[in-house]
């Protein structure tokens, strides 16, 4: 069933893995599945127990009671090879590292309670390897891997955003100076400069050790095969990293004294933890992937973990429960502790879930390029990786080639370094609205980052205006100028419309406006937005005059006149080259003219709100403020459209015409015909034309004198097509093949249709 | 446009016959003027002065009868002369269309008398008059009320996940507006100016809308991560029923209106991140039950996905507000929509983006690639350059390319062959023939251009530039089938189409004339320039009113055609007669004609 309705061929079952029916691994699922209720419960005992004792401590005591374990079952020094002397400085590093992601884990335990770090922290390599590939690689492995990608981060999200935990409120009274060590206070410091509550540290610090731990795997399986076999490196490193944590814990218990009364009765606790966390789950994970394939084994096991975690959170502070447990504390305060809330359990089953998606094999086989077809016309893939085929740039180098490119032209300099300007004052901003904890500020900020998205456009199109043309882009990259502009313009009809619609509302209800922070702010930006124009007006003049001729109108008075630039039939000077009209930059300048409006309305505003009290004045501004910008971005996008929609370029429309008229005047020429003259991008002109001309004239003698006259008028890329009376007899000899009659027949029957069509419509 | 062609047609007659010609032509041109135009625009006749042509502003009068002339040398002092006084004629000529374009509204943007609200009122009301037109209209209608209404619950809600939402509407607007300015495109004809016609004009209000979503999206979220820092209080009273009020209503524009040109876009732009995901669940979905799959596995709308998606979150944020107070919820769920706004729109900005932008459409390279591989594989071309291939509205390719050729080569015959390849395909086509040296002479002169006359001046027939290949297609249905394919000296002989409708008369094979022995056909273009040609259309014109007969039907045909040039192309060899040249007409202009020239 799946295989009918799977996209790829390849993935067809047959190639892929053969999964084993479920009914022979039964018992493994049952093991799996028992083994992860326990370690959920492990980790609620241990969260309890760290409430007593130090967290260095307690990783000691777990790591030794494991170590001592395992070495009684694996023999670790007994059996296999010698360990060399390299491969225990080796042993140590990999010794040290555990030491710290567990420490993480536990810490990020004490900090989020055991739910959320069972949720966060005990996810399987292959679901996290297959979350970073989504994330960073292009190639993902098709939209089911992206949606368990997504469904894993808002699980993430939820948990940072909608888990109102209570416990919140309770690690904000803790003390800062009650920390047990250097350590801990280190964490406690860095999460609290963070700015976040402890228990979303908490799932940060989660997230980055899950990563950690995931990348630490990954980097031991080398070392593992060295020391001859996963069992005895674990072995081995239990034990060395207790004798890494045993100096610490010395000094700690020298130093410190202890909060726990007597040790006797945590030794089941620790037994029990150590038995579940380190031991069993070790043991049956490296079962159950030697008997069923990881990803299965993933699935399955983080279903049981996540539902257990679940359930133990729910009855794990129940009164019932206290009763059972092993630790005869009185239930304090706990019971409010770690609560369940809606946020979690969405999370919870977003986890779920997209574990379950992650883990699960790529159906999607490998992705092949299409090379061909076999003899039998089945198709041929090429399997070359993409690693092969894509030669990644460095970075750095990436960024360098870059800055070359735009800082090697006018355009895309001026804008760069306005960008870059505009961009440090946004930051500015920003920064201190956080700083000064001003709203206004910070929304401001938000605002010209709005802003300066148009010109990162702007820069942009003036970039890939320089690309070399392709196949697909026949003509060169320069129309993109042109897109660029329009949609500058309508960037700017949005925002004044946004502006409009604000404005119309405020003066249906004037709101108290707090006038101190407006003042600096906007003249800060309108010295920007004036250093702006002062860039940007030269090139807008340039581009203004020679577009100008075709509308004489000045738009808005905006202090550049238009030059008239005297064109009349035989205007040739303005012809191929020179600064052909850059929609691209008066997008980019009618953009930073109304910012620079905008502050301008703002300290109007302000200054009669101040001196007079007129509330009114700042929506009346505003209104102002919006007619203008749309009256300014008026011509620039009616210019545009008429380029794109291919309309004989007005400025060189009398020269075409009378550049026509001199192509029916050279001997031999009867007629012309569907002469298309368009303004391809700023300096081309693109044309074409069908010339008939008397049988006895040399072709190319025509095409000459006709692409001279027309490149007179401007025209830069020109197709002339030259046709006697000898070409009409062989495309009629020609036509009578049946693809033509066919055509033609329905050309015949769409122009019927029009015409009666014309009569209906 | 078609009366505008006979009108030129007619005048450039009259101006070979003289000014008393002209001047009854002229009248009885008017004439036909106002039937025709009575009859193909019943209802906005008067608006339509440009209908009446596709043509270039400076009229090629004088040139045809300029050819009358001898035909060895014409002298450019007589030229002159016959152009000064037909250019008065022409001034006049041209001062009229002046008028009439003036007055005309086809251009949009040039500067008229009227104000721009008269022009847009006056293209309105064309619209307007197709019935078809109302029923969007009454929708643009609802759609404002409804906006205006959601709107309105969106600031009392106070909600940003409804403001999303609501521009689902707005765009709603938008795709109507592209619908009647499409209705509006399919009625205009390319005019002077605008050459190619306004069909981008259709892609170009796709683009401005989706682009316009887009930005409204990005707009939705700046105020989302504004939003994140202090969340306002949602009230969740009209917001359910702002979401079923704007579903619903999204629901049934989409249904009852026909949007081509986004039906179109949604079809041929790659599918939004929103629609494969969609379509992968709905797979797997199948998987388990198959009886779904005929419901589930076409490809969805694109339009109906994000409408229900939003409804769905929109829904989500009212449940999880009214249960657990979380106002976040709304934030988030405004970005979400904002986020499969932006999927959904940007395949179809891309697409429509990429037509505005006159680039080659990628599915059709692999077409074009062998199309030009077959040309180049053409006796005598040596290379295919310059190649520019794109679209001009949605679907119909335009284009240019330079070819060149062997010195020997006989250009006509080549750009023939050219054409005849890539027409089916490239319907608005420019070949440019390129030789290099062609001032050097020839060392075998037996094949320039110049030293074959193609037709003696016995066959006296008329052919109308474009239309031709239908005029004799329909005019001859009993000519000969004879193709020829100029072909490698490898490849097989050209093959006959002995199959194809109306052909009853056995192939002619020429027995042509080699010039290389081991070629047989490479000097073909020679041999059948003069004779084929000419034994095949003497089976059609057998006398010179037959000849007649065959004009008229044959641009009666053309006409109907509506080809785009109305320019005719005549060769008069020698003295044809003048109701021999009128055949170019329509047949009805050509039946007044008739009489009027036949004394």
């Amino acid at each position: 069933m799946e295989d009918k309705y799977s996209s790829n061929v390849l993935s067809g079952g047959k190639l892929g893995m053969v999964e084993v029916p479920n009914s022979r691994l039964t018992r493994y699922i049952v093991l799996l599945v028992v083994t992860k209720i326990l370690k959920a419960l492990g980790i609620f005992e241990s969260y309890d127990i760290l409430k007593v004792v130090h967290i260095v401590q307690f990783i000691f005591i777990l790591k030794l009671g494991s170590a001592v374990i395992l070495l009684f079952f694996q023999k670790p020094f007994s059996s296999g090879k010698v360990i060399s002397k390299r491969q225990w400085i080796k042993l140590l590093k990999h010794a040290v590292f555990s030491c710290v992601i567990s420490l993480l884990g536990f810490f990020g335990l004490t900090l989020c309670g055991p739910l959320r770090t069972l949720l966060l922290f005990e996810h399987s390599d292959v679901v996290v390897i297959a979350l970073l590939g989504v994330l960073f690689t292009s190639s993902g492995g098709g939209p089911s891997k992206t949606r368990g990608a997504a469904l894993f981060i808002i699980a993430v999200i939820c948990l940072l955003l909608f888990d109102n935990d209570d416990l919140m409120a309770k690690m904000a009274e803790h003390p800062e100076g009650h920390h047990d060590s250097a350590l801990t206070h280190f964490l406690y410091t860095a999460i609290a400069f963070l700015g976040v509550a402890d228990h979303k540290g908490g799932v940060v610090l989660l997230v980055v050790s899950l990563c950690l731990k995931v990348g630490f795997h990954t980097a031991s399986r080398k070392l593992s095969v060295e020391i001859g076999g996963a069992k005895r490196l674990y072995a081995l490193d239990n034990l060395v990293s207790s004798m890494v944590l045993l100096p610490w814990v010395i000094v700690l218990s020298a130093t410190t004294e202890s909060k726990v009364e007597s040790w006797s009765s945590l030794v089941l606790p620790f037994g029990m933890i150590v038995f579940s966390v380190m031991i069993l789950e070790f043991y049956v994970d490296a079962i159950c992937s030697a008997k069923m394939e990881t990803p299965r084994c993933a699935r399955y096991g983080a279903i049981a973990l996540f539902l257990s975690a679940l359930l133990l959170a729910n009855f794990w502070t129940h009164p019932l429960t206290d009763q059972l447990r092993s630790m005869s504390k009185p239930p304090q305060q706990v019971s409010t502790e770690h609560v369940l809330s809606g946020g979690v359990i969405v999370s919870a089953v977003f986890f779920i879930m997209s574990s379950s998606i992650l883990s699960s094999p790529s159906k999607k086989g490998q992705q092949g390029t299409l090379v061909g077809y076999s003899p039998e016309g089945t198709p041929l893939y090429n399997f070359m990786g993409d690693a092969l085929q894509h030669t990644s740039q460095s970075l750095p180098r990436f960024i360098k080639d870059s800055l070359k490119q735009i800082l090697e032209e006018y355009d895309s300099r001026q804008i760069f370094y306005f960008l870059c300007l505009n961009l440090a004052f946004t930051f500015v901003e920003l920064f201190y609205g956080v700083w000064t904890n001003s709203l206004g500020l910070i929304s401001d900020g938000f605002h010209m980052l709005f802003d300066c998205s148009a010109l990162v456009l702007g820069l942009f199109a003036a970039l890939m205006t320089r690309w070399k043309a392709t196949r697909i882009f026949s003509y060169g990259y320069g129309r993109v100028e042109i897109l660029s502009g329009f949609i500058n313009g309508l960037f700017l009809m949005v925002i004044a419309f946004f502006v409009f619609v604000e404005s119309v509302t405020r003066l249906l209800d004037p709101p108290n406006i707090n006038t101190d922070m407006l003042t600096p702010v906007s003249v800060g930006g309108l010295l920007v937005n004036l250093v702006g124009i002062c860039a940007f007006s030269h090139a807008h003049s340039h581009g203004g005059k020679s577009c100008s001729s075709s509308h004489g109108h000045s738009h808005g008075g905006h202090g550049h006149g238009h030059g008239g630039h005297g064109h009349g039939g035989h205007g040739h000077s303005h012809g191929s080259g020179g600064g052909g009209m850059n929609a691209n930059m008066r997008g980019v300048y009618l953009h930073v003219l109304a910012d620079t409006l905008g502050s301008v309305g703002v300290i109007i505003s302000t200054i009669l709100i101040r001196q007079f009290g007129w509330l009114i004045a700042d929506p009346i501004c505003s209104l102002f403020i919006a007619t203008l910008i749309f009256l300014s971005v008026i011509p620039l996008l009616k210019d545009a459209c008429e380029v794109l929609l291919l309309r004989t370029p007005p400025e060189n429309e009398k020269d075409l015409n009378s550049a026509l008229e001199k192509i029916e005047k050279i001997e031999g020429v009867l007629s012309y015909r569907d002469p298309h003259f368009w303004r391809h991008s700023a300096n081309m002109i693109a044309g074409t034309i069908h010339l008939q001309i008397m049988s006895d004239v040399v072709e190319q003698r025509i095409i000459q004198q006709v692409t001279a006259i027309l490149k007179d008028a401007g025209v830069n890329n020109l197709s002339v097509q030259v046709e006697k009376e000898a070409y009409f007899q062989h495309m009629s000899g020609l036509s009578t093949g049946f693809q033509e009659v066919l055509a033609m027949t329905q050309q015949m029957e769409t122009m019927k249709y029009l015409k009666d069509g014309t009569c209906i419509m | 446009m078609t009366s505008r062609s006979v009108e030129q047609r007619m005048r450039s007659a009259a101006k070979a016959n003289g000014a008393d010609g002209y001047r009854k032509s002229k009248m009885a041109m008017d004439g036909m003027m106002s039937t025709s135009s009575g009859l193909s625009y019943h209802n906005a006749g008067d608006f339509y002065p440009r209908k009446f042509g596709p043509k270039p502003d400076v009229v090629p009068s004088g040139v045809t009868e300029r050819k009358v002339g001898p035909l060895d040398k014409p002298d450019m002092v007589s030229v002159d002369v016959i152009n000064v006084s037909d250019s008065e004629v022409h001034l006049h000529r041209k001062k009229h269309e002046q008028d009439t374009y003036v007055l005309g509204t086809i251009h949009p943007f040039r500067k008229t008398h009227r104000s721009v609200f008269g022009k847009l009122l006056q293209e309105f009301r064309l619209v307007s008059s197709d019935r078809r037109s109302w029923r969007i209209l009454l929708f643009g209608a609802l759609n404002l009320l409804c906006t205006g209404c959601l709107l309105m619950w969106c600031s009392s809600t106070n909600s940003m996940a409804l403001t999303a939402y609501t521009y689902l509407t707005i765009f709603d607007l938008f795709s109507l507006i592209t619908c009647l300015i499409s209705s509006w495109v399919s009625m205009k004809k390319p005019s002077q100016v605008f050459s190619f016609g306004f069909d981008r004009l259709e892609v170009l209000a796709v683009f401005a809308s989706t682009v316009l979503i887009q930005l409204g999206a990005l707009f939705i979220l700046k105020e989302s991560v504004e939003r994140f820092m202090e969340q306002p209080e949602v009230h969740t009273g009209r917001l359910l029923v702002g979401t079923f009020v704007a579903l619903f209503f999204n629901l049934v524009t989409l249904m009852s209106v026909r949007n081509k040109p986004f039906a179109y876009v949604s079809e041929a732009a790659s599918s939004s991140w929103l629609q494969e995901h969609v379509a992968d669940l709905s797979r797997s979905l199948c998987g388990i039950i198959p009886g779904l799959s005929s419901v589930l596995l076409p490809r969805m709308n694109p339009f109906v996905l994000i409408n229900m998606a939003g409804a769905l979150s929109l829904c989500t944020t009212y449940m999880l507000i009214e249960i657990n107070n979380y106002n976040a919820v709304d934030t988030a769920s405004a970005v979400a929509i904002a986020l499969m706004t932006f999927g959904t729109m940007y395949p179809m900005s891309v697409y429509s983006g990429k037509v505005l932008l006159q680039t080659t459409p990628s599915h059709i390279i692999g077409q074009l690639d062998k199309l030009l591989r077959e040309v180049s594989t053409l006796d005598g071309v040596l290379e295919v350059r310059n190649e520019h291939f794109w679209t001009v509205g949605f679907g119909s390719l335009a284009g240019s390319a330079h070819v060149r050729i062997r010195r020997d080569a006989n250009e006509q015959l080549v750009l023939a062959h050219v054409t005849n390849r890539l027409l089916p395909l490239v319907s608005t086509l420019t070949v440019q023939i390129f030789k290099d040296d062609w001032t050097r002479p020839l060392l075998t002169g037996t094949l320039s251009p110049s030293s074959v006359p193609p037709m003696g001046p016995a066959d006296g027939y008329t052919l109308s530039s474009s239309s031709l290949p239908p005029l004799l297609m329909s005019s001859g249905g009993e000519l000969d089938p004879l193709t020829s394919t100029p072909s490698k000296p490898t490849s097989p002989p050209p093959e006959f189409a002995f199959d194809t409708p109306g052909r009853n008369v056995q192939p002619m094979v020429l027995p042509a004339p080699g010039h290389h022995a081991h070629r047989p056909y490479g000097s073909l273009g020679l041999a059948y320039g003069a004779s084929p040609y000419t034994g095949m259309l003497n089976q059609g014109l057998p006398r010179p009113g037959g000849g007649l007969g065959l004009g008229v039907q044959g641009l009666g045909a053309g006409y109907g055609l509506g080809v785009p040039s109305s320019q005719s192309y005549r060769t008069a060899y020698g003295g044809a007669p003048a109701p021999l040249r009128f055949g170019t007409s329509n047949p009805l202009a050509s039946q007044s004609q008739y009489r009027q020239y036949r004394p």
